[in-house]
């Protein structure tokens, strides 16, 4: 059985339909990126994943969970970390505090074990001198570093990323890439919505093609950056377009 | 002949004094009071259902677009005729201004939570916290934040419109100036004396508003 199982959904905004008819499978391993142009349902099919958009028809099994029932949100939330492309971290705590009181609260966690695993995931995003920083002291770049460690506070099987560097300049989106580059390397499971090509290159084990909310193609990197590319001339130009 | 101008006796200052606790009294009380129904009101303002949240408008638009003292009125000498309640004036006084400091804070509760980003409450969806334990851990900590600089303005002037409870005869720190003023003849003297303490409550309040807003707040 695969980790995520996305079975047939559609999701539409009033007229507009996002997904049709989707169907995609995510295995319990590796790192896959979804690439595909604007407004063609990348981000909105990780917030489907994550409960955050409700679906219209089909279904999605999050290890079996099913995202439809409402009981299942806080589990399935929990097994898929999800990082947004804003940084959002919660203004009145200070960094410390943001990544633990969601093991706190909702893990039951005790607070001291929280604090320890709180300053390890610091430690490895290169961020333990800003312990008790606030949100306004820190850069996009550090927010944004924050919030993928604040995920990982909850031991979530996989890491939804969706376009995480978007709104970053290219200094601050490197430290960020160069963070997911290190968890990728650790084995963590990553669905990563992005628009860095090299990036995607060096990192994704599967790479998602996306058009009008179906896929286009769905194969190895190797695969997707050679004989896909040579052969599609709407991908290559996307590519080209990107990279540029 | 200025210094005779001035003097009171020690009976006017302990009625002063006296008085000063009654607009103290029924303003704390009030806007305690008045606070409770304004956090319930606030919130069931915010529930997604458009029927639910419109509720609380029944009691919240004619208390906030009419003046205190025809609501003043019509608690005292309204309900013995309409509905055979008689209120003595501080029981009056204090539920009308309950209801109408309830009101307006109501108004800053919605308004607060709904500055709220929606991106807040997704970013503590998705670390798994349901609708109760966002609100109770992420996004009212926030709200208290945002609400405690208008709250305090806002109990700043009840304590003012306090003094509208003089036209009921309840004897708060205006009804004190008002009959000193006619036992003494020197109205300059007590209104003076009269405004003086209001300021003396007051401003003390509006700092401490403002320094709580530079203190608390933040930007998303």
């Amino acid at each position: 059985m695969a980790m995520i199982e996305v079975k047939n959904i559609t999701k539409a905004f009033g007229e507009l339909v996002v997904l049709k008819n989707f169907s995609v499978d995510f295995d319990q391993s590796g790192v896959t990126v979804i690439l595909g142009p604007s407004g063609t349902g990348k981000s909105t099919l990780l917030r489907c994943i994550n409960g955050l958009e409700t679906i219209d028809s089909g279904d999605i099994l999050v290890d079996g969970l099913s995202v439809r029932e409402k009981k299942n949100l806080k589990d399935i939330r929990i097994k898929c970390g999800m990082v947004f492309q804003q940084t959002i971290l919660f203004p009145h705590l200070d960094v410390l505090e943001n990544l633990v009181i969601s093991p706190i609260k909702i893990l039951g966690r005790p607070r001291n074990k929280a604090i320890e695993q709180a300053k390890e995931l610091l430690n490895k995003v290169g961020l333990m001198d800003k312990l008790h920083s606030k949100h306004n002291e820190l850069s996009g770049g550090e927010q944004q570093r924050i919030a993928i460690a604040r995920a990982m506070m909850m031991n979530p099987k996989a890491l939804l990323l969706d376009e995480i560097t978007s709104a970053l300049d290219p200094e601050m989106s490197t430290e960020v890439l160069k963070i997911i580059e290190k968890l990728a390397k650790d084995g963590v499971v990553m669905l990563i919505v992005t628009h860095e090509i090299p990036f995607a290159r060096r990192i994704a084990n599967r790479v998602l093609f996306l058009e009008y909310g179906s896929v286009v193609s769905d194969t190895s990197n190797e695969e997707f950056f050679t004989t896909v590319k040579n052969n599609n001339e709407r991908i290559a130009r996307f590519i080209q377009n990107i990279h540029h | 002949m200025f210094e005779q101008y001035l003097s009171l006796t020690h009976y006017d200052i302990y009625f002063f004094l006296k008085a000063i606790g009654m607009t103290l009294w029924i303003t704390l009380v009030s806007i305690t009071i008045g606070t409770l129904i304004g956090i319930v009101m606030g919130l069931i303002r915010c529930s997604k259902n458009k029927i639910v949240s419109a509720i609380p408008l029944i009691y919240i638009e004619p208390l906030r677009n009419s003046p205190l003292v025809t609501q003043l009125f019509l608690t005292y000498y309204g309900l013995p005729v309409v509905a055979n309640i008689v209120l003595d004036a501080q029981a009056a006084a204090i539920i009308t201004l309950s209801l109408n400091t309830g009101a307006f804070f109501s108004v800053l509760v919605h308004s607060a939570v709904k500055a709220i980003p929606k991106l807040q409450w997704e970013a503590g969806f998705a670390l798994g916290h349901n609708r109760y334990s966002n609100f109770k851990n992420i996004i009212a900590p926030q709200v208290l934040r945002l609400l405690i600089p208008s709250a305090i303005t806002l109990y700043i002037n009840q304590l003012q419109v306090s003094s509208f409870v003089s036209l009921i005869s309840l004897i708060d720190l205006t009804k004190a100036g008002h009959i000193l003023t006619l036992r003494t003849m020197r109205p300059f003297l007590i209104y003076g004396i009269v405004f003086v303490l209001y300021f003396a409550i007051s401003y003390p309040l509006s700092k401490l508003a403002q320094r709580l807003e530079k203190k608390v707040a933040f930007n998303f």
